[in-house]
Order: C-alpha cells, then structure tokens, then sequence
C-alpha cells in the first residue's frame, strides 16, 4: 500500500507537504534541465536524494519495486537510442547488420539516470508524504482545483475498483477456471472490462447524487490554510538553490 | 398531529425507457415522526429517494420542510433532506474522513470554526471520535455505513432518509446502528427489508409495492399483519414471527416508552 511508510515521523516526514512538493519541482527541473549526456551534475542531486531516503528510512526494496513499476514507460524508449543516434558503430546485431552506436547507447544512459533519478525523488516524496497532505499542498500551491480533485477521486476509488475488478475477475474464473476454447475466454474477459466500465459509470452517478444531496454547486471549498515553520522554508529554498546551481554550473561548465 | 416536514403528493415517476416505478405516492412524515418504508425489490423505494431529492423528475407534490420541489429549490430541499445512500462508498468520496463530514456544512458556506464544531460533533455522535484522519477505503463496512451516517448529520437536516442502512452489517453492527438511529431526536425515513430493525426503531410503517402505498400504520400494526405483508413479498419480522406476538416483540424495548433516548442495552455490550 503506497501510504504505509508515509505515517512515519522521521525528520523528513515531518516536514511541510508544500515545501517538499515544491523541492521535488526544483529536483525534477534539476534534473532535467541538465543538457544531454552530461552526467557529472546529475551526481550531486543522486547524493541529495540519498540522504533524504536515508533521513526517511525507507526500505530500499520499496522504492525499487515502486521504480519498476513506472520504468517500462521509459525503458521502451530508452533501449531505442543505442540503435536510432547515428556515431561510431560499437558492435552490429543480426543478419541485417543493426548497428549499435557509442553515442546512442551514452544518450540511453544519460536518458535512464534522468528519468531514474526524476522517479526516485517522487517515489521518496510519497513515501515520507501521505498522498492526501500532497493533494493539500498542492491545492495551497494555487493549482488548479478541478486537477487536484480530480487526483483526489482517483485516489479514493481507484482501490475500489481494482476491488471491484477482482470480483469480477474471481466470478468470472471460478466459472470458467481457464479452460474452454480461447476465443470464449477471450470473449469473457472483453466481458469483465464492459462490466467495470459500466459499474464504474454507475458509481459516478451516484457519488454525484451523494455530492448534490450535501449541497455540492460546483464549487468545491479548499483546505484551511497552513503555516511553513522556518525549518520548512529553509528545506524548499535550500533545495531549489542547489537545484539552481546544479543548472547553472552545467550551463557555465559545458556550454 | 405536528406540521409534516415531508409531504408527497401523488408522485408518479416513469423511467426513460418508459416503465412506470412509482404511480401516484401518498403519504406524509410528520417532524419527529420514524417512519419505516418498506416493500419488495422493484417497488420503488429507492426510486422514491431519489425523486424526493430531485434527482429525478417526478410528477405530482413534493414539500420537504415548507419548500415545494422544483428545480429551483431542489438545493433547499436537500439542506433539509439528509440522504444515507447504500453503498457507503458512494458517499465517503474525499480522502480523509473529516475532510468528507466537513463536505456539507462547507458547501453550507459556514465558518470554519463552525464546520469543525460540526465534524467534532458530527463524528461523536456516530462513535468515531479519533476517525478524522483515517482514509474511507481503511474503514470496515460498520465504519463506513457510520462515517456516511456522519456526513449527513453534520449538516443537522430536519429529515434523515436512509436507503437499506443495515445491509451487510454483521449483528453487532447492526446493534449498533440501532441504538444510534435509536438516540437521534431527527425525522427518521429508514427504507430497507430489515423488518425487525424497523420494527424497533419506527413507529410508523408504510408498505410500498409496485409504485403505490398499499399500508400505512403503526408498526406494530402493520409488521405483525401477516397476511399483508405475504401479498407484497415480505415476511412477519422473525422477533414478531419467533414469539408469536407484537407484545414481546422487542424485549428490552417496551413498546408504551418511546423506543429511543436511550441506547439499547443490548447494543453496548
């Protein structure tokens, strides 16, 4: 469950939701906004991200599995670049002689430690961070409502409808139990994704009924305000400095 | 008889496809009034919900606490109309408990001093002082029917309408909610097959099949009328069944007091 290590009370968790949203902005824009295939300023702010999971104690093991999670988006494009960057062949694959290129697969490399390190800082907030204090912060960020409720929504019922999905899954296996002709099985389980969506469907209108029964106009009444300590502002601004320099130097030392 | 807080007046309702659920409702709730609405699948209960909240666009009356339905003011009748939907999950739709208990009394416009002092009080009145920051999805179903029970009362309606509100509870769940719905000084529609709970809780019942009022009375009347309630599809509630008479029906619970004020002994062991 993602919100398990985030009711811990270390120094990082304690922290304020707006200033470490506000710091992973700075660490992602850090990260990116450094230019390609430079790899020496990405090392400072691995270092950084790894005295904050330090600070947090969060296993390891848990933020990898989150990592694998969400890496097939970037992998599928990052094991292209050694074939599509023209450069120096390095060694050819096949019968048809595809090249792979040193310059590509430095890009690939390059492009991996980005997005790894642009992943591992979000896992980390929402690891140290519960997703509802998130939602908070960034509705005290000013942006926009219908955004943060919409993420609100998906949080709240995604579980219920994976939920929902699993009994239908298990209804529809413990009649079928994998055997019969494959197209059937198919066909069954077009059947289970036609069923959640109109379940899914139903439920909307309901949570609308139950949004306008208390009154709900289209308005919807944010959090109170909160209060940054000095601690909080001293971690968000001390954060997008570094993230500041890190780009900076980058732009001075390469070109 | 006091001023009735609810009144419906020949409602008629047909869906888009073009079967008729409810053909011609009458009957009226007066303030402090616990009416059970009672019948079979398909008779048109939770239809009936629906269209006192304006939901639907039904035919015929609909007053709920001196304002006639339309749709302009279909939103001071729901300030007024407290709806318990069935599935908890359906009302619980904000990430932290408090944050759904303060959705009403929020979207009221009151100050948020006030708001708090609703949740606070909202929230003891269903036993769940210490909720506030809990997820819904971590709630077990007694929880949730409770936490859905607090966001309505929150917004301190003259009228609670609760669609099947002990369905899937286990008995102690079910105790529970009893002696809750028991202790409320509101107007009180509990609509549901749970006889015996209403028997308890209601003293008044109104039997609704195939879109029409076919009994209104007092519950101990109308529960114990075997022959009616095996027209509609319904059975005599099992306390009344069991011990073969209205007089024992509920023990604990003397008839001649009013049933509430107080918890049921039975529900705080």
């Amino acid at each position: 469950m993602l919100d398990h290590f985030a009711a811990g009370r270390s120094a990082v968790h304690r922290l304020d939701p707006a200033a470490k949203t506000v710091a992973l902005v700075a660490v992602v824009l850090a990260t990116v906004l450094v230019g390609r295939d430079h790899f020496l300023p990405l090392v400072p702010t691995a270092l950084a991200l790894g005295v904050y999971h330090a600070l947090g104690r969060t296993p390891p093991l848990y933020v990898a599995r989150r990592l694998l999670v969400v890496s097939p988006f970037a992998l599928a494009i990052v094991v292209l670049f050694p074939f599509l960057e023209p450069g120096r062949v390095v060694w050819t694959l096949g019968p048809w002689g595809i090249a792979v290129t040193h310059e590509g697969l430095v890009r690939a490399g390059h492009l991996a430690a980005k997005f790894g390190l642009s992943a591992w800082a979000t896992v980390l907030l929402l690891a140290t961070t519960r997703f509802q204090d998130v939602l908070q912060a960034l509705a005290r960020l000013r942006v926009p409502r219908a955004f943060v409720v919409q993420l609100a929504f998906l949080y709240r019922y995604l579980w219920v409808l994976l939920d929902e999905g699993m009994r239908v899954g298990m209804a529809r296996a413990a009649r079928d139990g994998g055997l019969g002709p494959w197209r059937l099985r198919f066909h069954s389980r077009v059947g289970v994704v036609g069923v959640l969506f109109l379940r899914t469907y139903d439920r909307a209108e309901r949570i609308y009924w139950a949004m306008a029964a208390r009154g709900f106009d289209g308005t919807l009444h944010g959090p109170a305000a909160a209060h940054m300590h000095a601690t909080d502002w001293l971690f968000a601004m001390l954060v997008s400095a570094c993230g500041a320099g890190v780009v900076v130097w980058d732009q001075v030392a390469y070109g | 008889m006091a001023e009735p807080v609810l009144e419906l007046v020949d409602v008629r309702y047909r869906y888009p496809t073009g079967s008729e659920v409810l053909r011609g409702v009458t009957f009226s709730v007066a303030a402090g009034e616990r009416v059970g609405l009672v019948g079979p699948n398909g008779a048109g209960k939770s239809t009936l919900l629906l269209a006192m909240a304006g939901f639907l666009a039904a035919g015929g009356r609909i007053g709920v606490a001196g304002h006639t339905l339309t749709r302009g003011t279909a939103r001071d009748v729901r300030r007024h109309l407290g709806l318990v939907f069935q599935d908890a999950d359906d009302q619980l739709f904000m990430p932290r408990v408090v944050d759904d208990v303060a959705f009403g009394p929020a979207t009221m416009g009151l100050v948020p001093e006030e708001v708090a002092s609703r949740v606070a009080e909202a929230l003891s009145a269903v036993g769940l002082d210490g909720y506030e920051e809990r997820a819904p999805y971590h709630l077990s179903v007694g929880e949730k029917r409770r936490a859905a029970l607090a966001t309505v009362l929150a917004m301190r309606p003259q009228i609670l309408a609760l669609d099947e509100p002990s369905a899937s509870l286990d008995p102690r769940g079910r105790r529970r909610l009893i002696a809750l719905l028991s202790g409320l000084s509101n107007t009180l529609l509990l609509i549901g097959h749970d006889l015996d709970m209403i028997l308890e809780v209601c003293d008044r019942t109104v039997v609704m099949d195939a879109g029409r009022v076919v009994a209104d009375g007092p519950s101990r009347q109308v529960l114990a009328d075997r022959a009616l309630l095996e027209a509609h599809g319904l059975e005599l509630p099992l306390s009344l069944a069991a011990r073969g008479g209205p007089r024992e029906a509920a023990a604990g619970h003397p008839p001649s007091l009013a049933p509430g004020n107080v918890d049921s002994p039975r529900a705080t062991g």
